[in-house]
């Protein structure tokens, strides 16, 4: 057992430090997407030093992975800093291209996501189609020569500036659900596509922003299938396991409870009022604390697990104790500041200038997105536990 | 980084679970609730033959000198079969209290002794009163001549009435609520002038509230420098919290895995009740707390281990293990519905325990003021990564 880094990783994790140190300036910081030309810039940056094809093929445009948690190392201090992560474009899209898609498609997408050439949309969500993703109805209809899509997509987050959609559709109306789904590669300024913005709660002016996308008869071409036809369920699914290691890392609450605890150290109010010494707050965020510390030894769980293979129910554990911790502490921190806790972005005397209050606000969000806690403990009951489909037939035990 | 087990740390575990599986069954642990000394003699003698009793001893008192990790990994099996013995205020609280502290002949005196499972230790600590920082320690010990005169009164002294020795924290000069002015003393258990009643407790286990008038105890018989306990005592205590974390990881994983199958048998509405998505959302956060504080046990054991500053780690490890078994013991119980609440049901011998387990060694409130402190009071803390 040795929980230590190895001098290695610790090297390169100095290494992305000292980058994001020169790099990460406040026009970058603040967000984990590439949706400026600021945050495009860093990314080349990182392209440049070859982070983003880490342990892919030289021949599509990868590059040696320098120590096997390369890739971990490298989003869990991002996240930490708060600056835009790559988990999207490499963990989901690239990973699946390698592994399902021809050689052709490879050699076309693959150098391009690891030269940041261009962002991807994960569209997958319909209005009828959320948690249960396989009812998705949206068709990609076979013409012959090309596939053609008309109907809508909602919450694509990238979608307003992404340059590709990782779009999934419905191609067999008559199968199974889980089997009439295909993945294709769209590009977004096809014809027929058009976007109307939906914002997050939150402060005017910092509020996340997604899209709805209307597709009306867009043309696809047959050689922008993803893997195989029908397919599509199965490397949803897997991609999915993978994002939620390599998209959500548990370091931006590390990161948020910080901020807390600094805040509160310093705080100060009429009547000698220092939150910090109130033994109730104290034992509050002591117990803060430990969740925190937990949260992260739950992700060395899944780094460990990852090492091997795709750590699904680490993932899938991660993420349920992780947003809930990061909602809790959003919480907390509100409990502790009181009415000021009210204060938005902008107010005068607004705690860490409303931060807390989006937090706390987009705090469900986090439980919800990339299969929420719910989908994910249900992958911890029946993955770990070996807990029957609860949506399934009766499953009686043996007598 | 991996946190695999060793080859010979699966071994240690294996052979464990086995060994825990043939003679600690409920029907044994029911016995020992009603016995007189709480475990038994021979069992305690297999301990010892397994080289259980001697592994954190050092090698020249016969012991393996193995780490933390290795206590936790054996502490999580006794804790699944939460087999009573007195390993804990034995191995890991008087002998490694012995080890830091004691003369050379004290350590060859009573080391070999522990090891060999001849000698049963009882940690007499706690007073009359909900708080177990040790400032408030009040029981007297006067100098006269060559020896200390004890008066005054223990409470929770596990297996008391079961030991040779009791390792007893007194207060040699100052008063409450200053931590130094305090010194250890192995007393002799049949010495004059202790009596010793057994208290009862919901985990009917074998705790003693212990008077001590006018116990003569040789200078000899003093652990450490007089006045100085807590500089050697604080770490054993750290150390005794992150194995008991480990043990009551065990029970967490026992109950886990019973309510887990009695959830896949049980059928109700024409499918078994793990079928249903409430109770798998229970057993689901369950577990994840379960392997969140095993993570996190053995994290801080590996790190004690090098030597490093554990404080705030072994606090939290504490913190979250006790919430941790509470929290199972008493879910696990509701999966079983009624049944989970008769006294025949094996299980209901871990729902005994959970409260009680939370509230040892040191309840939420003592180990969480430390994390605050460490969280908020000291300036630049070193940080594990």
């Amino acid at each position: 057992m040795d929980f230590d880094w190895s001098p290695e990783e610790l090297a390169f994790r100095d290494e992305v430090r000292e980058f994001i140190a020169e790099n990460l300036t406040e026009e970058v910081a603040g967000t984990i997407f590439i949706d400026t030309p600021a945050r495009v810039a860093f990314v080349d940056k990182m392209a440049e030093r070859g982070w983003l094809g880490m342990g892919f093929p030289e021949k599509y445009g990868g590059s040696k992975k320098p120590i096997p948690l390369a890739q971990f190392i490298l989003t869990v201090e991002l996240d930490l800093a708060g600056a835009p992560i790559v988990g999207k474009n490499v963990g989901v899209v690239a990973n699946t291209i390698l592994n399902e898609c021809s050689e052709e498609m490879k050699m076309e997408f693959l150098p391009k996501i690891f030269k940041n050439e261009g962002q991807w949309a994960l569209t997958y969500t319909e209005a009828c189609a959320g948690t249960d993703i396989g009812a998705m109805q949206c068709p990609a209809v076979d013409m012959g020569d090309h596939f053609e899509v008309t109907g809508s997509k909602l919450f694509i987050t990238s979608a307003h500036f992404a340059k590709y959609h990782w779009i999934a559709l419905r191609t067999d109306p008559d199968a199974p659900k889980h089997k009439g789904i295909s993945i294709f590669i769209m590009d977004a300024d096809s014809p027929g596509i058009s976007l109307t913005p939906m914002h997050c709660i939150g402060t005017t002016g910092t509020t996340h922003r997604t899209n709805e996308v209307f597709l009306d008869h867009v043309k696809i071409p047959k050689s922008r299938l993803v893997g195989e036809l029908n397919k599509g369920f199965y490397y949803m699914m897997q991609a999915l396991d993978y994002e939620r290691f390599a998209i959500l890392s548990f370091a931006s609450r590390v990161r948020r409870f910080g901020k807390i605890v600094d805040w509160v150290k310093n705080a100060e109010y009429n009547g000698n009022d220092r939150p910090i010494e109130d033994p109730v707050i104290r034992r509050k965020l002591a117990r803060m604390a430990t969740r925190v510390e937990v949260g992260t030894m739950l992700e060395r769980l899944c780094i460990c697990a990852a090492m091997e293979r795709v750590p699904a129910v680490e993932a899938a554990m991660n993420k349920a104790y992780g947003a809930t911790v990061g909602a809790d502490m959003a919480e907390l921190a509100l409990d502790i500041m009181g009415p000021f806790g009210y204060l938005w972005a902008g107010a005068e005397h607004a705690p860490l200038n409303g931060y807390l209050v989006d937090e706390h606000l987009m705090a469900g969000h986090a439980r919800v997105a990339a299969a929420g806690v719910d989908t994910a403990k249900s992958i911890v009951a029946r993955r770990l536990l070996g807990l029957p489909n609860a949506l399934g037939k009766p499953v009686l035990p043996a007598k | 980084m991996d946190i695999k087990l060793s080859e010979e740390q699966v071994q240690l575990k294996e052979g464990a679970r086995k060994f825990m599986e043939d003679e600690c069954t409920g029907e044994f642990v029911r016995e020992m609730e009603k016995s007189e000394l709480g475990y038994t003699k021979k069992m305690w003698q297999q301990m010892a033959e397994m080289g259980w009793l001697g592994m954190a001893a050092p090698e020249d008192c016969g012991g393996l000198e193995l780490g933390t990790v290795d206590l936790v990994i054996l502490a999580k099996e006794l804790g699944r079969n939460i087999c009573p013995s007195p390993f804990l205020s034995t191995v890991v609280i008087a002998g490694e209290a012995i080890a830091r502290a004691g003369s050379d002949a004290q350590r060859q005196e009573f080391l070999p002794k522990i090891v060999e499972g001849e000698l049963v230790l009882a940690f007499a600590y706690q007073e009359y009163t909900r708080k177990f920082e040790p400032g408030v320690i009040e029981l007297q010990a006067k100098e006269d001549g060559d020896h200390y005169v004890l008066d005054g009164t223990k409470m929770f002294v596990e297996f008391a009435g079961g030991a040779d020795i009791l390792l007893v924290v007194a207060r040699t000069s100052g008063e409450a609520p200053a931590s130094s002015g305090l010194t250890m003393f192995l007393v002799d258990a049949k010495s004059e002038g202790i009596a010793s009643k057994r208290t009862p407790t919901m985990a009917r286990d074998h705790h003693y509230e212990v008077g001590f008038s006018g116990v003569r105890v040789p200078k000899d018989r003093v652990l450490g420098g007089v006045g100085d306990a807590w500089s050697s005592l604080e770490g054993v205590i750290e150390k005794a919290a992150v194995v008991f974390s480990g043990y009551t990881g065990g029970v967490c994983e026992m109950m886990h895995e019973r309510a887990t199958e009695y959830a896949q048998q049980r059928v109700q509405f024409d499918r078994p009740i793990g079928q249903m998505q409430l109770i798998q959302s229970y057993l689901a956060t369950l577990i994840i707390d379960i392997y969140g504080s095993d993570t996190l046990t053995f994290f801080t054991a590996f790190n004690m281990d090098k030597g490093r500053r554990v404080r705030p780690y072994v606090a939290k490890t504490k913190a979250f293990a006790a919430d941790t078994v509470n929290n199972t013991t008493n879910v696990g119980a509701q999966i079983f519905g009624g049944i989970g609440y008769m006294e025949e049901q094996d299980t209901t011998l871990y729902l005994r325990r959970g409260k009680q387990y939370q509230l040892a060694l040191g309840g939420l409130d003592y180990w969480e003021d430390i994390i605050a402190e460490e969280l908020i009071d000291v300036e630049n803390p070193t940080l594990l990564t």
